[in-house]
């Protein structure tokens, strides 16, 4: 088969197939960062090949996307923390077939299925101080509870109701590749173990936990990777106030470019913010690649 | 002793239950107290929504929110644009990712390995750091405020995804499939149509599925290169509605509802299906 013309010919073809795809992800995202790369040492209103690196400098002076920077990161790290708990126990519980578990996991996969705008709407409207339900719902429970709660207005929580309402967004995705890893594990393993006369607590921890490493790795990796770029449910949800205290990078930068139109400071900081999730990620990048 | 032990594993199984259908309770009603205030909500009338004491219960349930969505606002049209972006997303994305799957399937190239990991790379990169230079290039070629431009980047942006998830199912073919169609006389890509697509059809299914929600789900694309409202998607009508100076909360929720309501069916129904696929892909690597 592999005669040296239709070999010739086959590797001809095997580029045409791929062709397409190839030809709209340069022309739709591989471009399009460069040109933003090339905005951003660019002067203001500045065009042709006069470059400068003012917007970085001005960048790393910049109060605001210091503080959008920091409230990234506290706001990954904390909806990972929240994504991962609630993720990792609903997987374990729902791992055990009990009845009633298909029920369970529908409902809890509920809030998955949910646009990103729409889910920043509901918080917004449960977290109304005066007709929502929430502040209601606390009174009921702790009668010392105030009875205009400001949730979102206020300066201490207004960070934490946002990522509240981004942990119930996110969790179920967490929870169905957790729960996928976990049935991944043979049950022989468990059988062996508990032969060994190892309690619940040395089986989860010699068990589980290494059967379910690599996969935890992934599901967190690619969940940093989402909720660093999330955009829609802040926007929603707060539009990054009050002031800039829930402002974060997405949301930073589509105001920047589309509001403010200052598109060669936005594209600096586009640039800035897609190094740091680059370095971020590079540890899972390099896991994936020795893995493969 | 023996029974003593029986009996003690017994008691802890069931101290386990216990706990994983407590924390299993607590999370369903986490789960869905957001969604169960926008139901109630979305039945009252705009009187009752804002008048107190908060009732979870509409004392006067009224339609009049669910009528209101598609009257005083063109909510029609912004299904008809959100269900033919999604549509035609789902199936160009498909279609062109099998292509790329085919290739990286059956092909021996150059660079083949490494186009690969670049298709991968693809999905790091951000919405924001791309957009702008999009949109310009969109007015450049007078496809800002289309459908088209919107539905060109979220095809684009489902390739990856639908290249690497096809390019698994057509590994799982016999090659001997192939090689039959080519003593046969027929062309690769007459191969690719009608023998191995046939086959790899269940297969698409998560990757349809994949590329419909994204579509429907997204905001950022469709704030930045829609500007009309002729135009504009199920999303973007509902962020606009809250913008605004009065929001009306009982026809808002009722629209977030309804425009929720194609992904919560689609999830729901083929979530195993969807689930498996991802778990597959991400055990995978």
């Amino acid at each position: 088969m592999a005669t040296g013309r239709t070999w010739q010919h086959e590797r001809r073809l095997g580029y045409l197939f791929v062709l397409p795809a190839t030809l709209m992800l340069v022309a739709v995202l591989i471009f399009p960062a460069f040109i933003t790369l090339k905005v951003s040492v660019t002067p203001e209103g500045g065009s042709g090949w006069n470059l400068t690196l003012i917007h970085y400098q001005n960048a790393f002076r910049d109060p605001v996307l210091l503080r959008t920077f920091k409230n990234t990161f506290a706001f990954v790290a904390w909806s990972l923390v929240g994504h991962f708990v609630l993720g990792l126990g609903l997987a374990l519980a729902l791992n055990q077939a009990l009845p009633g578990q298909t029920f369970f996991r529908l409902i809890a996969l509920v809030p998955w299925t949910i646009p990103d705008v729409v889910a920043g709407i509901i918080f917004r409207w449960v977290l109304n101080p005066i007709f929502g339900c929430l502040n209601p719902l606390l009174h009921a429970i702790f009668p010392g509870f105030p009875a205009e709660f400001q949730w979102l207005s206020s300066p201490t929580l207004a960070f934490p109701s946002v990522i509240f309402a981004n942990v119930w967004r996110g969790y179920p995705l967490v929870m169905v590749m957790l729960l996928a890893g976990l049935m991944a594990i043979p049950r022989e393993l468990y059988e062996a173990a508990e032969v060994d006369g190892a309690g619940r607590v040395k089986r989860f921890l010699h068990v589980t936990l290494p059967g379910l490493s690599t996969i935890i790795l992934i599901a967190l990796a690619l969940d940093m990777v989402w909720e660093f770029r999330r955009f829609a449910l802040v926007l929603a949800m707060t539009g990054g106030g009050p002031g800039t205290l829930t402002e974060v990078l997405s949301t930073l930068v589509y105001k920047s470019y589309f509001q403010f139109f200052t598109f060669e400071y936005a594209s600096a900081m586009a640039i800035l913010m897609s190094v740091v999730l680059f370095v971020l990620s590079l540890p899972y990048i390099v896991l994936v690649g020795r893995e493969q | 002793m023996n029974g003593a032990a029986a009996g003690s594993a017994r008691r802890e199984r069931r101290l386990e239950a216990v706990a994983s259908y407590s924390l299993l309770v607590l999370a369903a009603l986490y789960a869905l107290f957001p969604i169960a205030w926008m139901l109630s909500t979305s039945f009252k009338s705009e009187a009752e929504a804002l008048s107190l004491p908060v009732r979870w219960i509409p004392k006067q349930p009224t339609l009049s929110a669910y009528v209101e969505m598609w009257t005083l606002r063109p909510f029609g049209t912004y299904f008809y644009n959100s269900i033919v972006v999604s549509g035609v997303t789902a199936l160009l994305s498909t279609a062109l990712g099998a292509l790329a799957g085919y290739g990286f399937s059956r092909f021996q190239f150059r660079f083949r390995t490494t186009l690969m990991a670049g298709f991968l790379a693809t999905q790091m990169i951000s919405g924001v750091l791309v957009i702008g230079p999009y949109f310009q290039i969109l007015a450049a070629v007078e496809l800002y405020n289309t459908l088209t431009g919107l539905i060109i980047a979220y095809v684009t942006i489902c390739l990856p995804f639908a290249a690497w998830m096809s390019k698994g199912y057509f590994d799982s073919i016999p090659k001997e499939l192939d090689e039959a169609g080519l003593v046969d006389g027929a062309s690769r890509f007459q191969i690719f149509l009608r023998i191995i697509m046939p086959i790899a059809l269940p297969g698409t299914v998560a990757t349809l599925l994949f590329a419909f929600l994204l579509a429907w789900q997204d905001l950022l694309w469709a704030l930045c290169l829609i500007s009309i409202d002729e135009k504009r998607t199920v999303t973007l009508g509902v962020a606009f509605a809250v913008g605004e100076f009065v929001v009306k909360w009982p026809m808002l929720t009722a629209a977030s509802l309804i425009g929720s309501l194609p992904t919560i069916l689609l999830y729901l129904f083929l979530q195993r299906f969807y689930v498996e696929g991802l778990a597959r892909g991400a055990v995978k690597g």
